[in-house]
């Protein structure tokens, strides 16, 4: 059986940063690009089951929507054990917002079959955690979001998985597949990817497809497909503190003070 | 010599005398049985080493040097004296009793069996044969007295290193102790106990048996040690007949346990005699400054399983005797880690023997059984990460054992195959994105600089005489930033020409190297040997000792060799030249921690001590120094891994010990990971204020009076 998990490259911020000209984005400068911290443990959980089941029998598939930059975390996801590695790209994605890169990602797992995704329950930078759910919706699939334990036997029609709840519950459900998953941090702990293996990853094939290709329709992707539209990026003005200084008595005086000025 | 009257051929001893012929086929066939079991045991074990990995770390060109070497070291036994001296010597005693016996013995079978029946040359009577019986009358009491002190030391004394438990395993593990070992240590002394026993009443009984014969009877005190058992056996009432019945047991209990002693020796600790000696020939002559070039392209970057093993280390397994002083000295044993060097290589040995076989050749053609795993004979990898790299196991081994490389190798395979910390893996990936360790930017690496009222030269854009490799720590660690000025204006005022690589420096690697990414390591190193291509300068200076190692040691490996100082070297050139003029003497008390990479990896120990002197300053030496010096526990990438709760952290031990000393001014480090490690120690242990903490470099910056006492952390307010 085949797993396809669906990644992201994420961009983490310098202390210090400044914005695009348009203002609708950080300047790219300012960023270090990773694979999406979630999509490394759900990258884990596909590695983890392939391992378990003994050679040749799941195949793990990885998938980006991204322009060559995207290479990056393939490599590093072939490193960790992913068996092939396919990029998706045109000019006409540009600016998809998280429902059409999902409509990218169903079309992508129409063309590639598998029996079970698993994205990240969210990316790092972005944090929508719609993506995911998305693609199962657009496949009519079932779906769990935030899983935190799943036990599943390659090719069998149900997997018991484990979801974490408000106030420390665990929930614990079975769901038919196929079926699309969103992991949650912490289900395992994630390989590291030795510079050695992502070097020898490099000699592995990145399979690159256009959205044409797998049959995505432009008008429901880009600008064009999507509904929403980042208008603007920006840090809110900060709300002021003040240390109060003295000895606890001066301290409390003036703490009244701004009572009664906050009150009016 | 001899008296007169007696001839000189008849003073000496007839072989075999009074045997029945059978007797002599007997003792022969057994010796032949003996020599073909030894034979034996020495092709197992040679097949063993020789099914390990043959990686070319021996520099045969050199060979001649080695043999000296290795003869001083057999000849004085200088390593098993080192911080033991008692069992030191007297090993040293067992080493030339058995030595002086051994050719003893062989000087009789070249006569008897070669010789007098080829050549009909005898030389083993008169004079000579006297002088032989009073040497090996010596060796053997020196041998007797050694066993003896041996099984005293074992029986009563008891020393904490010679406990077989195990850290790495826990008290409900099978394998948690060794105690078995205890059976072939016990079987060892009292082996080689009854042979020098057996041999002396062997002596005596033969004096009362012929003391009608004058050559035998008025020559006994040549050999003191029997002549004077002889006379107490008389005492006791023992005649001739009743002499010559108790010599031939004695002769056969003699002969039979030392044959038996000679064909066990490739099977049991015995066999140190022969792989010490070799172990020691084929040494790394640095073997924790500069680890092995790992091959990149190969189908393994570590060790994995037991023919990954390079056989210098299954071979250095076989050299170990369990003597303890590995485990003493290790760090992370002192502090509760789940690791001793000496049950790392003990285990390697052991898994070695069950997959090669100690007695019976084995094949492993059953499937390659990983040497990393938790099970019985199989290394852990808790305890590979436990390990601090510092060196301590291998400069104390007294027999070349070389327990951090092996180590290193082991940790390349669990980075290949991405089993490791959290927080390291963390750690590695932001080196791999923006070159340092504290996953800053690059353009932050100079920003140090700006609170310097002076500028420090690019010597990325101009020649400079010293390029000031500044390292990750110095850079970006706040504390030691502060340090950074103290030097960078200390160049300054001596009217250095000096500059840095600002945007363009990154980590030199020493620590991603041992962690075991030596992928990475590489990366880094060709990346920084690139620059430093770009740029013009007569020498690297750096205060990081590990920055100074790795260039220094390891960066010749990739084709990077420069001339590298390490601050104090060069603080003390500058001091020697009148380059720096002190204002003033420091009327301190201040102790000095060794850095393991300055210290113990490239053995420079007066450098900073002769600044610290310059200064006025008072040494005061911490009971771990020089070679011996604790590490403060951040060294192999641990400085990175959080501690886990329930253990004592390395850094605490070494504060503690400095706490103790009384009316400390200060505690002098030498390193930017010293310094985080050992400030943090001393908060934590209750010793805040009692003592400063500082960089050498501090000291000296102090001695010069342009660092105001207020630039530094915790000190002490009007004492």
């Amino acid at each position: 059986m085949k797993i396809l998990v669906p990644i992201k490259r994420v961009a983490s911020l310098d202390d210090e940063f400044e914005l695009r000209d348009d203002g609708r984005d950080v300047d790219p400068d300012f960023c270090e690009y990773d694979l999406n911290e979630f999509d490394e443990y759900s990258l884990e959980a596909a590695v983890e089951l392939k391992e378990r089941a003994g050679e040749g029998v799941v195949e793990v598939v990885a998938v980006t929507v991204d322009t060559q930059d995207g290479d990056e975390i393939l490599r590093k996801a072939l490193a960790k054990g992913a068996d092939r590695a396919i990029r998706i790209w045109d000019e006409s994605l540009a600016e998809s917002d998280q429902i059409a890169v999902a409509r990218v990602i169903a079309k992508a797992v129409e063309h590639e079959k598998p029996g079970l995704v698993f994205c990240g329950a969210q990316s790092a930078d972005h944090g929508h955690a719609q993506t995911g759910i998305a693609v199962a919706g657009l496949l009519g699939w079932a779906h769990a979001a935030v899983v935190s334990g799943l036990s599943y036997e390659p090719g069998a029609p149900v997997a018991t998985i484990d979801r974490e709840l408000e106030g420390g519950l665990v929930q614990k459900l079975s769901i038919e597949t196929p079926a699309v998953l969103t992991i949650q941090l912490g289900i395992n702990k994630p390989r590291y990817a030795s510079l050695r293996s992502i070097k020898q990853a490099n000699a592995k094939p990145i399979e690159v497809l256009s959205p044409a290709e797998i049959g995505l329709d432009p008008a429901q992707t880009g600008l064009a497909g999507s509904l929403s539209r980042v208008r603007r990026m920006y840090i809110p003005e900060r709300g002021r503190s003040v240390m109060i200084e003295g000895a606890p008595a001066e301290q409390a005086a003036r703490l009244l003070e701004i009572v009664k000025e906050v009150n009016g | 010599m001899i008296p007169i009257g007696i001839e000189q051929h008849a003073v000496t001893r007839i072989l075999f005398q009074d045997f029945a012929p059978w007797m002599v086929i007997v003792f022969y066939a057994y010796a032949c049985a003996a020599v073909g079991v030894f034979a034996w045991g020495v092709y197992v074990q040679l097949r063993k080493y020789l099914a390990g990995r043959h990686a070319g770390r021996i520099d045969w060109a050199r060979i001649g040097g080695r043999i000296a070497d290795t003869l001083r070291m057999v000849l004085s036994q200088r390593t098993v004296r080192r911080r033991d001296a008692a069992a030191g010597w007297l090993h040293t005693g067992i080493f030339y009793g058995f030595v002086l016996l051994f050719i003893g013995t062989s000087t009789i079978t070249l006569q008897e069996d070669i010789l007098a029946p080829l050549f009909k040359i005898h030389f083993w009577y008169g004079d000579f044969y006297l002088l032989f019986k009073l040497v090996l009358n010596v060796a053997g009491f020196a041998l007797l007295a050694g066993v003896i002190y041996m099984m005293y030391r074992r029986g009563w004394l008891r020393p904490p290193k010679l406990d077989y438990t195990r850290p790495d395993r826990q008290k409900t593990d099978s394998d948690w102790s060794r105690e078995r070992y205890r059976i072939e240590d016990w079987a060892f002394l009292w082996t080689l106990s009854l042979i020098g026993l057996t041999g002396f009443l062997l002596s005596a009984t033969r004096m009362v048996w012929l003391e009608q014969d004058p050559a035998v009877w008025d020559t006994r005190w040549w050999a003191p040690v029997a002549a004077a058992i002889a006379t107490l056996l008389k005492a006791a009432g023992l005649d001739p007949a009743g002499a010559a019945d108790l010599r031939m047991l004695l002769w056969w209990g003699h002969g039979i346990l030392a044959l038996t002693f000679i064909a066990l020796i490739p099977y049991t600790k015995a066999k140190h005699i022969v792989t010490a000696v070799v172990s020691w020939l084929i040494r790394d002559r640095a073997p924790v400054a500069r680890l092995p070039l790992g091959d990149l392209e190969g189908q393994r970057i570590g060790f994995k399983e037991v023919k990954d093993v390079d056989s210098r280390y299954l071979l250095q397994a076989d050299a170990c005797t369990k003597c303890g002083r590995c485990h003493e000295a290790c760090p992370a044993r002192a502090a509760g880690y789940p690791l001793s060097p000496r049950d790392l290589v003990l285990t390697l040995r052991e898994h070695a023997n069950q997959q090669l076989g100690e007695i019976i050749p084995l094949s492993t053609s059953a499937g390659p059984i990983s040497l990393i795993g938790d099970g019985e004979a199989q290394i852990r990898a808790e305890t590979l990460w436990a390990c601090r790299q510092c060196g301590a196991c291998t400069e104390i081994c007294p027999v070349a054992v070389e327990h951090v490389p092996l180590i290193n190798m082991l940790r390349r395979t669990l980075v290949d195959e991405g089993e490791l910390d959290p927080a390291l893996q963390k750690t590695l990936g932001a080196v791999a994105k923006s070159g340092n360790s504290f996953n800053e930017s690059r353009r932050k690496r100079a920003r140090w600089t700006k609170e310097l009222p002076f500028e420090i030269k690019d010597a990325r854009k101009e020649p400079v005489d010293i390029l000031w490799f500044v390292g990750d720590y110095a850079s970006f660690d706040p504390r030691s930033q502060k340090v950074s000025r103290a030097f960078a204006k200390i160049l300054h005022e001596a009217g250095v020409d000096f500059g840095i690589l600002y945007d363009d420096e990154t980590t030199a690697g020493n620590d991603i190297r041992r962690v075991g990414e030596e992928g990475l390591f590489q990366q880094l190193a060709n990346g920084v040997i690139e620059t430093l291509g770009q740029c013009k300068f007569d020498r690297i200076v750096t205060t990081d000792p590990h920055t100074f190692n790795t260039l220094k040691n390891e960066y010749p490996q990739l084709g990077g060799v420069y001339k590298v100082d390490h601050a104090s070297a060069y603080l003390r050139e500058l001091l020697a030249t009148g380059k720096i003029k002190l204002a003033r003497k420091l009327d301190y008390r201040a102790a000095y921690h060794d850095p393991c990479h300055l210290g113990r990896l490239n053995k420079e120990y007066e450098a900073p001590r002769s600044v610290l002197a310059e200064t006025g300053a008072t040494l005061i030496e911490l009971r771990r120094n020089k070679d011996n010096s604790f590490c403060c526990g951040g060294g192999g990438g641990r400085v990175w891994v959080p501690d886990p709760p329930g253990v004592s952290k390395v850094s605490e031990i070494r504060a503690r010990e400095v706490a103790e000393i009384e009316g400390l001014d200060a505690l002098i480090v030498n390193c930017p990971k010293c310094m985080t490690m050992l400030e943090d120690a001393v908060k934590t242990t209750g010793n805040e204020g009692r003592f400063r903490v500082l960089e050498m470099t501090e000291l000296l910056a102090e001695a010069m009076e342009f660092t105001p006492r207020s630039d530094t952390p915790n000190v002490v307010e009007a004492v």
